[in-house]
């Protein structure tokens, strides 16, 4: 097929933007009803149930509240810092979500189009770089409210997102080093043509989610609103719609964290054990693989919608489970542990495709296979034998090292 | 007299106690602390020994005895609360409970009643007996009291005080047994200026002051020590006060003034004082009007306008006011020169309590007539007529000015009027000092005769109002003569050493009974 | 150590934080899917109230609609919150009523000291909780408010075991 001529390609880049953010947006306002029912269900308590039918429209009235709601600026708030925050935390949370493909490329009858707002070649590169954006709203959300718990929780949120970024990066290390790219297009057909990430990268997934986590500021790392000790830190003093929109901020973040993952380590739309969706498009507009149709890309979107899915439950999931770290059992879970860990994975990685370079093994399912391996070693390593006190330290943990120095001489 | 009598050693309840010859064992019992329960014996009153409440147990007598006749004989062994005793005085409140009706909860008495209170100790909440009570319903005797016949225990009281203290006998039980009840001999209620005092001997709540009725419970009442200010006879009084108001007086037993007695007379009218619009802060005259000030300022004003004043002083007071209240306007009035002070007494007939002659409903209706006799102030018929034509300073002290000539208090220096309650007579003042009625300050009245008696403050005084005696110590201490007097004792002590009819008293020595004068204490007992 | 303090001892060989988290997961899952919920859907749904539930006052009336109260004054007088306003007058027959009979349920404390103390078994507290008003006089129960509410009476005692053994 054709490349999409000028005209059509800005059409059709309109199109996928308002396509795309619609229903994302949806998918938002849908996932803040979604948290409030599976925690209910977790608590076995019921959840909103009383607007609409089981308390669907529950978004709406939040929305309908948030907009009449009074709007309050704190005396003494940083006018302008305190108006621009929530913008600034939602900004970046929106514009991420351009770099990642959706689905199957679509044919039309101007071409095939992508199902992807912006195919970035730099990729995830930009996906790492606006993740760290975000952390600007709100720490400049936190320090404008003038109020010392939004304060501290702005600090928190700085400090916090400096130290998992680099865990953060150093984590998606193995899949330049498999998949050779950065694009996320690319990535996916990688994935195609070998096995998911997950498995010759299992390690690593522990090590991006777990970063990811601590990016999103989700349970167990909501140290930034901690309503226990900081009264939701650095939206303390927010109201109304700026409220709102701190808010949308985070579960667009929860959505976005969700699609990558499922990007990077579960095939993105990649449909499982069928290659009937194994599409791609060389530079010079050529198809290789199956030939593309408008019901493959249904097929591919409902893939990524359900493995996106899947994760915000994960999210949502692990947030009512586990409880709050300690401040200083975050600091020294990124930088004690996962940091030098994620720098010994690469390096043992990268040994290992060395080796399996050396050994002639060609790329695809047999060196996936090798990779994998050597991961679920490693990962049994990590869960049976580093998993034991060192990961994260308890409360008692300064009482119990003497004892266990004595009883050892 | 007790002195005279030959004492005589008894046992009661295992404690040895000498009592003269000629008491009964309820009285040699109460020297001891015990009191024994008793319903128709008053100790002002005969004892008919008709209730049977008063049984104890005497050795050797073949029964129980009634302690309230039974004298007392040497070597006698008394027991009040052994078994036997106890059990005579169960079956007297079982018999007293067949017909009473268990109303306590509206009964007025309740509180202050002694078969409640019987009941209570000895555990008999309920009546036995399943037949009917006889309900006889209620009836006025006098116009103030109504008498709720089945209450009534006949134990008698009210019928013996109108026979042997008011000596009128006009109350009787009619019919007998269970269907008793007292009444008057006709069908006509009765009138007595004594007559509520049948109230207070009614140990139960047969009968009861229907202007008290409903207005109050008896643990609701704050009380007092206080003197009755009806008239110069100065009854010791209970005032019962509840939320700033007095609600009642009785008697406060006194031998040597009121008994156990007092008129009705004082009951009524006393109740309603303080009523009114009453002048609570302290005014100073700017140009043609009085201004609300504070105290400190209106002390200047009053300290600065005294020593500019160059007339002498004169004063209209009210014989109603203390002794303290009085000395010490007669010591401020000094300090300009004092020219003379004038009271008026209002009058009445006079109404002697026959049993009891001492007791009087006197002529002056007023408290401290006499004490301001003895200050140095003249009582007249017609007080604006001894200041007619007087130009220096004039005091008003707590007088209503009622019937005051119309141009009252112009033309002169200075007007200075002090009361507790605003009179249209004092719009024309130049300072107008607040003071609170008898009942919201403490103090000395000295009676008909000469007798100095104690009052307690009961209620609070409205808004900014001061005891006279406090504010003007304060001028008088920035008029250059000494401290101010800190409590109504210092100035009742700077009074006593000042006049000497009142020397050798001080404020703790007249207590709560009062003292007597050194010149009526000879007096009374050049008489005796 | 204090009575009721429980110490737990704090595991030092093989505690571990990711099967640990793992093991929590799965308990809260087992928790989601099951359909379970102590939810009560409070406006149509009521919770049971114990018949010894002491809370709003309601006073009995004679069958002519007049309170029971005889003003006695016990109320008032008991009462440790001070809440209970009366002012006992005198009816046409000559009997003692209460002119004014005011409980404040903002100040009271339903301890039902009232309740056991009244001797004409006048004034109860009630089984009742639902209060809420626009204006906070509207708290302030008159006898006529009073003598209107149709709540059970909160019983101070159960029947069968009056001692509360």
């Amino acid at each position: 097929m054709e490349p999409l001529s000028t005209t059509a390609f800005l059409v059709s880049a309109a199109v996928k933007v308002l396509v795309i953010f619609t229903v994302w947006l949806l998918v938002v306002a849908g996932v803040t009803l979604a948290e409030r029912k599976v925690a209910a269900w977790i608590q076995d308590r019921s959840g909103p149930n009383r607007v609409g039918p089981w308390g669907v429209l529950q978004p709406i009235a939040d929305g309908i509240k948030n907009f009449v709601k009074e709007e309050h600026i704190p005396g003494g708030a940083s006018r302008i810092l305190f108006h621009l925050a929530p913008v600034m935390a939602m900004f970046p949370a929106f514009v991420v979500f351009a770099v990642i493909p959706v689905a199957a490329p679509l044919p039309t009858p101007w071409g095939l189009v992508e199902v992807i707002i912006a195919d970035l070649p730099i990729g995830f590169l930009f996906v790492l770089a606006l993740a760290s954006l975000g952390v600007y709203g709100l720490t400049l959300g936190g320090w404008a409210s003038n109020s010392k718990y939004s304060f501290l929780g702005g600090v928190r949120a700085s400090a916090q997102m400096i130290s998992y970024e680099v865990a953060l990066g150093l984590s998606l290390v193995p899949i330049f080093m498999l998949a050779g790219n950065v694009t996320l297009p690319e990535m996916v057909r990688q994935q195609q043509n070998s096995l998911w990430y997950i498995l010759p990268l299992m390690v690593g997934f522990l090590f991006f989610s777990v970063s990811y986590f601590a990016e999103t500021n989700r349970m167990p790392f909501d140290m930034v609103e901690a309503e226990s000790e900081l009264v939701y830190g650095f939206h303390t003093e927010y109201s109304a719609m700026k409220f709102a929109m701190f808010m949308m901020a985070e579960y667009a973040n929860l959505v976005t964290a969700s699609a990558l993952m499922a990007t990077f380590f579960f095939g993105g739309w990649d449909i499982p054990f069928w290659t009937g969706d194994n599409i791609s498009v060389a530079a010079d507009g050529a198809v290789v693989g199956a030939v593309p149709a408008w019901w493959i890309t249904l097929l591919t979107a409902a893939s990524f919608a359900a493995k996106t899915g899947f994760f915000i439950f994960v999210f949502m999931w692990v947030r009512w489970t586990v409880p709050r770290f300690r401040y200083d059992q975050v600091m020294s879970l990124g930088w004690k542990v996962l940091i030098p860990m994620s720098v010994v994975y690469v390096a043992i990685l990268g040994a290992a495709m060395l080796a399996l370079d050396a050994a002639g093994i060609e790329f695809g399912v047999r060196y996936a296979l090798s990779l994998t391996a050597i991961n679920v070693v490693l990962m049994a390593g990590i869960v049976f034998w580093l998993d034991r006190r060192r990961i994260i330290l308890g409360a008692a943990w300064r009482q119990v090292r003497p004892q266990q120095a004595r009883s050892r001489g | 007299m007790d002195n005279d009598r030959k004492l005589i050693n008894v046992t009661i309840d295992g404690i040895e106690v000498s009592v003269p010859e000629g008491k009964t064992i309820l009285e040699a019992a109460e020297r001891l602390g015990i009191v024994i329960p008793r319903y128709c014996y008053h100790p002002a009153l005969s004892a008919p020994a008709q209730c049977r409440m008063c049984l104890v147990e005497v050795e050797g007598a073949p029964k129980p005895l009634p302690s309230c006749v039974q004298q007392v004989q040497d070597g006698m062994v008394v027991s009040t609360d052994c078994a036997e005793a106890r059990k005579a005085r169960r079956g007297v409140i079982e018999f007293l409970l067949l017909n009473h009706p268990l109303d306590c909860p509206i009964c007025d008495a309740a509180g202050q009643c002694m078969l409640q209170d019987y009941a209570h100790e000895t555990g008999q909440l309920r009546r036995r007996a399943v037949e009917p009570t006889v309900v006889l319903g209620r009836d006025h005797v006098t116009s103030e009291i109504v008498y709720f016949a089945d209450r009534c225990i006949l134990c008698t009281r009210c019928v013996r005080f109108m026979e042997e203290i008011a000596e009128e006998p006009v109350l009787q039980v009619i019919q007998r047994g269970h269907k008793g009840y007292i009444d008057t001999m006709t069908d006509e209620l009765f009138e007595h200026p004594f007559s509520m005092n049948i109230v207070d001997v009614c140990p139960v709540g047969a009968l009861v002051n229907e202007d008290f009725l409903f207005k109050a419970r008896s643990w609701d009442l704050d009380q007092t020590a206080s003197i009755c200010p009806g008239c110069s006879q100065g009854c010791n009084v209970l005032l019962g006060t509840k939320e700033q108001r007095v609600v009642r007086l009785k008697p406060r037993p006194n031998p040597e003034v009121n008994s156990h007695w007092m008129c009705d007379y004082g009951r009524r009218e006393v109740v309603r004082w303080g009523a009114g619009i009453r002048a609570e802060v302290p005014m100073v005259r700017e140009s043609d009007r009085l201004v609300a000030i504070d105290w400190s300022r209106a002390l200047d004003a009053l300290v600065e306008a005294l020593s500019e004043a160059s007339g002498g002083a004169k004063a209209i007071v009210s014989p109603g006011a203390s002794n303290e209240s009085l000395f010490t306007l007669r010591s401020l009035m000094e300090r300009v020169g004092f020219e003379g002070g004038y009271f008026h007494v209002t009058t009445g007939s006079e109404q002697v309590l026959k049993g009891f002659p001492k007791l009087a409903l006197r002529e002056d209706r007023a408290a401290n007539a006499r004490g301001a006799e003895l200050l140095g102030f003249e009582r007249v018929d017609y007080v604006y007529g001894a200041l007619l034509g007087h130009r220096g300073v004039v005091f008003v002290l707590e007088e209503a000015l009622d019937g005051a000539p119309e141009d009252f208090g112009e033309g002169v220096e200075l007007f200075i009027y002090i009361g507790s309650h605003l009179s249209p007579a004092a719009g024309k003042a130049d300072i107008v000092l607040p003071c609170p009625i008898w009942a919201e300050m403490e103090g000395t009245f000295t009676n008909f005769e000469d007798r100095v008696q104690r009052f307690n403050q009961a209620l609070r005084p409205p808004g900014l109002a001061r005891p006279i005696w406090l504010s003007f110590s304060v001028a008088l201490a920035r008029l250059g003569a000494g401290e101010p007097f800190t409590s109504v004792a210092a100035a009742f002590g700077a009074l006593a050493e000042e006049l000497g009819v009142y020397s050798g008293l001080s404020y703790e020595r007249i207590g709560l009974n009062g003292a007597t004068t050194a010149a009526a204490g000879s007096a009374a007992a050049a008489r005796r | 150590m204090a009575i009721g303090v429980k110490t737990v001892e704090r595991p030092e060989v093989g505690a571990s934080y990711l099967r640990a988290t793992l093991k929590g997961m799965a308990l809260t899952f087992k928790h989601l899917v099951r359909p379970i919920t102590v939810s009560q859907q409070y406006p149509e749904e009521k919770y049971e109230l114990s018949p010894r539930m002491r809370g709003t006052h309601r006073m009995a009336v004679h069958e002519d609609g007049r309170a029971k109260c005889v003003a006695c004054g016990l109320c008032p007088t008991i009462c440790p919150a001070n809440c209970i306003k009366l002012i006992p007058a005198e009816d046409e027959n000559g009997e003692r009523y209460a002119a004014v009979y005011e409980i404040d349920e903002f100040r009271c404390i339903f301890c039902g000291y009232c309740q056991e103390v009244c001797p004409v078994e006048a004034i109860h507290l009630g089984v009742h909780y639902e209060a809420a008003e626009y204006s906070r006089e509207r708290f302030v129960y008159d006898l006529e408010r009073l003598c209107a509410q149709d709540h059970p009476y909160t019983q101070l005692w159960d029947p069968e075991d009056p001692a509360s053994q």
